[in-house]
């Protein structure tokens, strides 16, 4: 967890301190055995009912509580864009985008939590439902996409991890911070 | 230990490496003018050496070997021993060439593509027969490191001794007298981001001022009516006195000390705030000040690029230029290079006349160019003239007679001068997608399209015949400010720069004409256009108070049309922002801004408008064919592109030009579409796909003679002319590369192949 900007530890690890204390507890003893696992750290959300998670390593901050100035004429799945601190992000319907249906609060231009992701390319905040907790897992535990997923979907969703009784889907950045209209 | 990381210096040493060969390059062509020129040898003579060392420092020997070569002929230069003739020149560019390449394949192995060791012996003999036999081409680099720290070489001691000392003693004095360092712009630019934040805080900060002194004058209010109400308090008052009075005097002392209290907070603040605004203006402008940087570092390729073209195109040409210090903004810079390029091609190819023809009219018989820039207002004037034919408007008449651009009644109608400007008309050069296959260059339609777009400029004509052309180019000082109107539809702000605004006025919902299903209204003998900003926009109606219709005309590249709002926001000076790294291209938006409020607001595009509102009422300028809708309504396109959001903009261009859209997300699931059957009129293919590539599959398509015959369209970012070949090569009937990719030229493209 070194390439995490400081801006994340302090909004995403204040959140989620608790929830690592405890899973580090119960952890405590496997990881003793796994620890010559090749492991990565996930960011989880909510979508509607269901949970996926993008890598902590892709995330650059938590932007809560804020205001969308829509843009006219974009894809569905942009809602448009936000000022942080002088920069002009854009705003990603993650729900839209993969195909499911969120909380819904989406129609009006308050929104609560987004993930600020990067690629090398592109940064764009993706619309959550709720910030969950931050997990680690082996490498080697990631299960290819559901096979019920169309083809769009797959797209967007490149695997799934099964944690404590929940499947959470890895979410493709590198699709979903494809440049739009790049060629245009 | 960290490992030590070659590459990162290999990054620097380019960018290090860029400015030498650039100052080399322009030195050979000064010194072909001025051979004796004792500056510039010595400067030559540094820049060398010192590319020289900075190559072998970072491990690329064969840079450092051809830089030593060059060191080695001008040391002779200095030293008298040898004179600098024109024809050396030659050498001088083959081997600055060969380091750019060198330098560009930084760690290949490219010793099967070029030669250097036959470089270098053509090198050593321009240094003179008596050259000394290569000794540290082929020295081990450590060797020569260490000699060229210590300052003197063991080789050819009696010459080369005493001026490598003055090099170093030269060097040594420039880095004491160092002032300049060389920062990242995105670095730059991320400061800037900051700077509007402060500028957007101030403008609150200015805001709450206002606030803390209408509260102040609450409170004076509140004061004077405590007083009447305590002196009435004392006349209505009956029964027990004591503890009421207590509480007037303690609640009279609050307000007195709230009221003082207040008032000393609000004088403090405001005499801060206007303190910092001060300092945040001066923040502001020096912070843009940081992103402007002189002509010249633009302008000073443009000597080797004229000699390079006149050679091309066996014409004698000159360069001359004016103004290099002139200061633009870093982003204006990076864009005018191409245009100034293209404008200097077609002055030596069209406008510079062959020798002979020169001497024949009585011309010197070298062609001069000249560029010239200079600052005018909060504008830069760029002006390329050459001495050359200039431009004949009867032969631009007959050609676009004969391209079917006018008829023949409208070129007799036109003046010299709108004849002259048919250069700049979209189509008058054939199109730009062709010719670029051809190599033939760019037209002037592009060059004026990409100015006044990308630019926010304007690009003017003026010719004698006989005696040359001028063009002249007015672009802004910067990008990063415009003045921009701001109007109100569905409820939402929107900026529109004012430079392409002609007039703003509020129209009686009696002056609309209704012509053939669209609506017009009269203006000042003319007809114009009336187009709903909202419904180009695709935005709600929402219910407007008021009768008359607020209308802003705008014109671009002669044309206006009337856009309907729902009101007038205002006009103010605006900062632009690019909508960020995720929307690269957005229909109608040029960026955004943030106003004093934090309010973030669009900036539209009015040429992009124009376009969408032509599309939306079916309207089409003058000379464009009327569309075939029932033809192209049968016509179907074969996209095949892995990148989703591509996919599916190229979908939406196609189906609202009235094609049916098939896709596929690689070559191999396209080719199989269509050995299955399906019948396309064309197929638009990517180049970089999984599973097959599109220059693979434009082979399948050409090689499979059932398929042979649907025309193949390569949309890419790869523009290197070895890929085109390659396209080309594969059988593809068009290569659009992404900097030359809009709608329009797609469109047309896929509509005259299918033709």
């Amino acid at each position: 967890m070194t390439d995490i900007d400081p801006l994340i530890r302090q909004s995403v690890a204040s959140q989620s301190l608790d929830i690592l204390r405890k899973r580090a507890e119960s952890l405590a003893q496997v990881e003793e055995i796994e620890a010559t696992a090749e492991m990565f750290a996930l960011l989880c959300f909510r979508l509607g009912s269901e949970w996926y998670a993008v890598r902590i390593a892709d995330v650059r901050e938590i932007h809560n509580d804020f205001v969308v100035a829509s843009i006219p004429r974009v894809p569905s799945f942009i809602l448009g864009v936000i000022n942080v601190r002088g920069e002009i992000i854009s705003v990603t319907d993650t729900a839209a985008l993969i195909g499911i249906a969120s909380d819904g609060v989406h129609g009006g231009q308050e929104m609560s939590s987004a993930i600020i992701v990067h690629s090398e390319l592109c940064v764009s905040a993706l619309v959550v439902d709720e910030i969950g907790d931050i997990i680690e897992i082996r490498k080697d535990a990631v299960e290819p996409p559901l096979s019920t997923y169309d083809r769009s979907q797959v797209e967007f969703v490149s695997g799934s991890v099964y944690v404590d009784g929940r499947l959470i889907g890895l979410v493709n950045l590198e699709k979903v911070l494809e440049p739009i209209g790049e060629k245009a | 230990m960290v490992e030590f990381d070659r590459s990162a210096f290999i990054k620097k040493f380019q960018e290090e490496a860029t400015e030498y060969l650039q100052r080399l390059n322009e030195g050979v062509i000064t010194l072909e003018g001025d051979p004796e020129n004792r500056a510039l040898i010595d400067q030559m003579l540094r820049d060398a050496h010192t590319l020289k060392g900075s190559a072998r420092m970072v491990g690329l020997i064969e840079i450092s070997d051809v830089a030593h070569r060059l060191e080695d002929i001008m040391v002779k230069v200095r030293e008298g021993e040898l004179r600098y003739e024109p024809k050396m020149s030659d050498s001088f560019f083959e081997a600055l060439d060969m380091i750019v390449f060198l330098s560009e394949n930084a760690g290949k192995d490219v010793s099967g593509e070029v030669d250097i060791p036959a470089l270098l012996g053509r090198l050593g003999t321009v240094a003179g027969a008596e050259a000394e036999p290569a000794p540290v081409a082929t020295a081990s680099p450590e060797e020569e490191l260490q000699a060229d720290t210590e300052t003197h070489e063991s080789a050819p001691a009696s010459v080369q001794k005493p001026s490598k000392k003055a090099v170093h003693d030269e060097e040594k004095l420039q880095a004491r007298v160092q002032n300049t360092i060389r920062v990242r712009t995105e670095q730059v630019d991320k400061l800037l981001n900051l700077v509007s934040e402060v500028v957007i805080s101030q403008i609150k900060d200015e805001q709450r001022v206002r606030d803390l002194r209408s509260l102040q004058a609450l409170s004076n209010e509140t004061q004077q009516m405590w007083v009447r109400v305590r002196s009435l308090a004392a006349i209505a008052q009956a029964g027990p006195r004591e503890s009421l009075d207590e509480d007037i005097e303690a609640l009279d002392q609050l307000l007195s000390d709230q009221r003082r209290q207040l008032g000393v907070i609000a004088k403090e603040y405001a005499d801060d705030t206007s303190r910092s605004a001060s300092v945040v203006a001066d923040l502001q402008e020096r912070g843009m000040s940081l992103r402007m940087l002189p002509v010249s570092t633009v302008f000073s390729t443009f000597p080797r690029a004229v000699r390079d073209l006149a050679k091309q195109f066996n014409k004698d040409v000159e360069l001359e230029i004016e103004g290099g210090d002139t200061e633009l903004d870093k982003k204006v810079l990076e864009e005018i290079n191409d245009p100034l390029i293209h404008i200097m091609r077609n002055a030596v190819d069209h406008g510079i006349e062959s020798v002979a023809d020169r001497v024949a009219a009585g011309k010197p018989a070298k062609g001069t160019i000249r560029l010239a820039a200079r600052q005018e207002g909060d504008h830069i004037v760029i002006e390329v003239t050459d001495d050359g034919a200039g431009i004949d408007p009867d032969k631009v008449r007959a050609a676009a007679v004969r391209k079917g651009h006018i008829s023949q009644a409208e070129a007799a109608s036109m003046s010299d001068r709108e004849a002259r400007y048919l250069i700049f008309d979209a189509g008058f050069s054939t199109s730009a997608i062709i010719t670029e296959i051809s190599g033939r260059g760019v037209g002037m339609d592009v060059v004026r399209e990409f100015v006044v777009v990308k630019l926010k400029g304007s690009l003017d004509v003026e010719s004698v015949p006989g005696k040359g052309t001028t063009l002249k180019l007015t672009i802004p000082l910067t990008l990063a400010i415009i003045r921009a109107l701001l109007v109100r539809v569905s409820g939402q702000l929107f900026a529109l720069p004012t430079s392409s605004v002609e007039e703003t006025l509020r129209v009686e919902p009696s002056e609309v004409i209704r012509v053939e299903g669209r609506e017009v209204i009269r203006r000042q003998r003319r007809t114009i256009p009336l187009v709903r900003l909202r419904d180009v926009l695709g935005l709600e109606s929402i219910p407007v108070e008021g009768k008359k219709l607020p209308m802003v005309t705008v014109g671009f590249s002669g044309h206006r049309m009337g856009f309907l709002v729902d009101a007038f926001a205002g006009e103010q000076q605006i900062v632009i922002k690019t909508l960020g790294s995720h929307l690269a291209h957005v229909d109608n938006v040029a960026g955004v801004t943030i106003l004093g409020a934090g309010e973030i607001v669009p900036i539209l595009n009015v040429p992009d408008l124009m376009h969408h509102a032509r599309q939306l009422t079916g309207m089409r300028v003058r000379h464009e064919p009327v569309v075939r809708t029932s033809e192209v309504g049968s016509k179907r396109i074969l996209i095949c592109e892995d990148s989703f959001t591509t996919r599916e903009l190229e979908r939406s261009i196609f189906e609202a030009a009235g094609y049916e859209v098939e896709t596929a997300i690689d070559g191999a699931l396209g080719l199989a579409k269509l050995r299955e059957g399906l019948k396309v009129n064309a197929v638009v293919t990517d180049v970089q796909m999984p599973n097959m590539t599109g220059f693979e599959l434009t082979r399948a398509i050409k090689g499979d003679e059932l398929l042979a015959h649907i025309p193949v369209i390569i949309v890419t970012s790869l523009e290197r002319e070895e890929e085109k070949a390659e396209g080309i090569n594969a059988g593809a009937d068009a290569y659009i590369t992404k900097s030359v990719f809009n709608q329009d030229t797609l469109i047309d493209t896929v509509e005259r192949l299918i033709r």
